[in-house]
């Protein structure tokens, strides 16, 4: 699986700086599920959402656009760990710090 | 069908236009209300065009058509279900992309539909050409160009509407088509519903499937579950070979068509450069200047409604309280006049001069910073703060709402996305101090001790916010959300739609909140006239005196505060026989009046609000929590106070 090959360029979202840009790798879930795999969890559906509510947000996630393969620019991020300002597909995004570590990019050069 | 009688949908993200388009159409012949069963709401209104009678109706603003809430609920269902002759899908020019990717879902509905292009200006100011011709061509969706605050292409649209509903009666709805594997397996899926009789389109139904969508596999389980497992089957594949679970490279193969669409469609005339929303967002989001616009910006907002409202609420007392003699001379004084004017017109009066003074600037504001985009800057500025109780940024809204009145603040919480958080919001907002709170904490303690004393009330109050947040955050189950909020360019708002829904939302107040006060007014004018007080002044005598330390009459007064809080004060005054407190009152007594005022217990108004959109156990709940609480803490204020005083 693609997770294997995955290399240190990935990164989660906070780890850029202002200005700087990454391409969506993808979501991960939050702690209860990071134990399973992806592949093979998400097609039963019910069961992520009996575990938690995390899935409905990455869904919120995609569906503003980031998608895996999107590029997406930090613009900045509020004082005292607030939320990520990011630039998608034209759109101004405020992401909550928890949502953006949980996105993984690949940083561009 | 009636021939002459048409039923429009406005369908499309947040923030696009969509109200905007909406008053145009139906200018005053609205109607506001809730999806059945729902706290959604639901804005409906009528016109007549062309011999047309057209209900048009405003459907949430959403990005996508999933399960994700209520409201993309309630949308999807509405189209699937109830099948509007048309829908509008309104689409911001200036972010095409994002928008279309909604066009594409409404399009997998096969519903009959058009497209407002809005906010053409705005595109064009940020150096966005829209070739309309092309964009028609790749969606096969008839396109207007619009700009909804100027009404311009508003005619235009409707007609487009129309004609749309009358050409296209038996046409289908044309579609995009995604990637090659995806559309493989759609058309499986579709072979073989091809028997099956089904409420939704089967192309949308086979899409629905492979994502996975929960509601749609309960249906299509119930009469075909052989699909259903077909369709999980081909979804794994789909899975394995993209490494994504199927719903990503559903909503990927959505954005990728979108993007070309748009990418066709657009034409980026001017390099893009700083221009003035720019450069005032980046002032009201930046780590200092932000917070000190928004710092200012609040007192400014408190100080003129405070001061507006306090001018005004006077005027109007004055002119309300002039009929009294009218009133006795018709009532007479007696028992009857008695109950008449001191129960149901001064309910009425107290009524009208917290709603008109108060209220109505407060909402126009509230709608200006929204439309305009500035509460969005204010929900990324606090996220931090309010995450410290467990809610994110958008919190931050209706607890500021709360300063003025807790009513439309509980409302407010419908911002917020889950059920747990507007509770949560909502029981935090019942905490904070409203307008009438602040006359007591001012009028009492502000006067007679010092205004550093009701700053300190001020600032205990707001440490209760969060140590009560936090402590319900714990013990409410569920995972805590985090932000996920557009926050569009900034744009002068459109003045007559904001005075529209400041005039339904008073309204929607005076409906809740005015019966409840006449009716509670009028039954303690009763008490009084048949001289129950001293016997429930003695009855709670226990509470008051003995363990608050303060004189029995309070009692009394603080079950008049359950109407409006300030009448408490207004009471006291009344029934202690003189409004020169410090003769009555020690000061300590002045402290802990003040701080059981504070926190005892949302009015009667905001209860009823709670009761609408939480039912009646869990508004007693923190009802009855709040009073227990205030008692308590008011009772353990009285002997840290008498230590130092």
């Amino acid at each position: 699986m693609e997770k294997r090959n995955s290399n240190k360029r990935e990164v989660p979202l906070t780890a850029l700086k202002a200005g700087e840009s990454g391409i969506v790798k993808i979501i991960r879930q939050g702690q209860m599920e990071r134990g399973l795999t992806r592949h093979g969890r998400k097609r039963h559906g019910h069961l992520i959402h009996g575990i938690t509510k995390d899935s409905g947000f990455e869904k919120r996630l995609m569906d503003m656009g980031l998608t895996p393969g999107t590029k997406v620019t930090v613009v900045k991020s509020a004082p005292f760990h607030g939320p990520f300002e990011v630039l998608v597909r034209g759109s101004r995004l405020a992401l909550g710090r928890g949502m953006a570590e949980r996105i993984f990019v690949e940083k561009e050069q | 069908m009636n021939k002459k009688k048409l039923l429009i949908a406005l369908a499309g993200n947040a923030n696009v236009g969509k109200s905007v388009i909406f008053n145009h159409l139906t200018g005053l012949h609205q109607h506001i209300g809730n999806w059945p069963g729902k706290t959604v709401e639901r804005a409906e209104g009528t016109l007549h065009f062309k011999g047309y009678t057209i209900d048009i109706v405003d459907l949430p603003g959403i990005y996508s058509l999933s399960t994700y809430s209520l409201e993309e609920l309630v949308s999807r269902k509405y189209i699937a279900v109830e099948r509007p002759d048309v829908v509008i899908n309104v689409v911001d020019a200036s972010v095409l992309e994002r928008n279309l990717f909604f066009t594409l879902q409404l399009m997998e509905l096969e519903t009959p539909m058009v497209i407002a292009l809005n906010q053409m200006d705005i595109a064009k100011s940020k150096g966005v050409q829209v070739d309309i011709k092309k964009l028609e061509k790749l969606l096969g969706v008839p396109v207007t160009p619009t700009v909804a605050v100027k009404g311009v292409g508003i005619a235009k649209l409707l007609e487009t509407a129309i004609e749309t509903v009358e050409k296209n009666k038996a046409k289908k709805q044309s579609q995009v088509t995604y990637g090659e594997e995806v559309e493989t397996k759609i058309g499986k899926l579709m072979e073989k519903m091809k028997n099956v009789e089904l409420v939704y389109p089967q192309r949308y139904v086979a899409i629905k499937l492979l994502e996975g969508d929960e509601e749609i596999e309960r249906e299509i389980q119930r009469v075909a579950p052989e699909i259903v497992v077909a369709a999980k089957k081909l979804a794994d594949e789909i899975e394995c070979i993209h490494g994504h679970c199927c719903s990503t490279v559903m909503t990927s193969e959505r954005y990728e068509a979108a993007g070309c669409i748009a990418r066709a469609s657009q034409q980026l005339v001017s390099p893009m450069k700083p221009t003035k929303v720019e450069r005032l967002h980046n002032l009201t989001t930046h780590r200092v200047t932000g917070y000190l616009t928004l710092a200012f910006s609040l007192l400014l907002i408190f100080y003129s409604i405070f001061t507006f409202g306090d001018y005004t609420s006077g005027l109007l007392s004055d002119l309300l309280y002039g009929l009294e003699p009218f009133f006795v001379s018709v009532f007479g004084s007696g028992v009857v006049g008695d109950l008449v004017w001191g129960g149901v017109m001064e309910g009425l009066i107290a009524g009208i001069t917290i709603v008109l003074p108060y209220i109505i600037p407060f909402y126009i504001i509230l709608y200006f910073l929204e439309n305009s985009g500035y509460l969005s800057r204010i929900a990324f500025l606090m996220d931090n703060i309010m995450h410290k109780i467990g809610l994110h940024g958008k919190a931050f809204i209706p607890m500021m709402l709360g300063f003025g009145c807790n009513v439309p603040a509980c409302l407010g919480c419908r911002i917020m996305e889950t059920q747990r958080e507007r509770l949560l919001a909502a029981f935090v907002t019942t905490l904070v101090p409203c307008a009438a709170t602040t006359v007591i904490i001012l009028g009492l303690v502000g006067d007679y001790l010092g205004i550093h004393w009701a700053l300190a009330l001020y600032i205990f109050n707001i440490a209760i916010i969060f140590v009560l947040g936090r402590l319900a955050f714990k013990v409410v189950p569920g995972e805590p959300t985090a932000l996920i909020m557009e926050m569009h360019d900034y744009r002068w708002p459109h003045m007559k739609t904001i005075l529209k829904q400041t005039w339904f939302r008073v309204a929607e107040f005076i409906k809740i909140a005015f019966p409840l006060i006449i009716v509670g007014s009028l039954a303690l004018k009763l008490a009084d006239v048949l001289g129950w007080l001293e016997t429930v002044a003695s009855v709670f005598s226990p509470i008051t005196v003995v363990w608050l330390g303060l004189p029995a009459i309070t009692g009394i007064t603080l079950i008049f505060g359950v109407l409006r809080k300030e009448l408490s004060l207004v009471m006291l005054a009344a029934l202690l026989g003189t409004s020169n407190f410090a003769l009555v009152l020690t000061p300590v007594q002045m402290i802990v009046f003040t701080l059981v005022a504070m926190l005892y217990i949302p009015c009667i108004a905001t209860i009823a609000a709670l009761v609408r959109d939480f039912g009646w156990k869990k508004s007693l709940f923190i009802t009855v929590f709040e009073i227990a609480f205030a008692i308590l803490i008011g009772g353990i204020a009285m002997r840290l106070l008498t230590l130092f005083m």
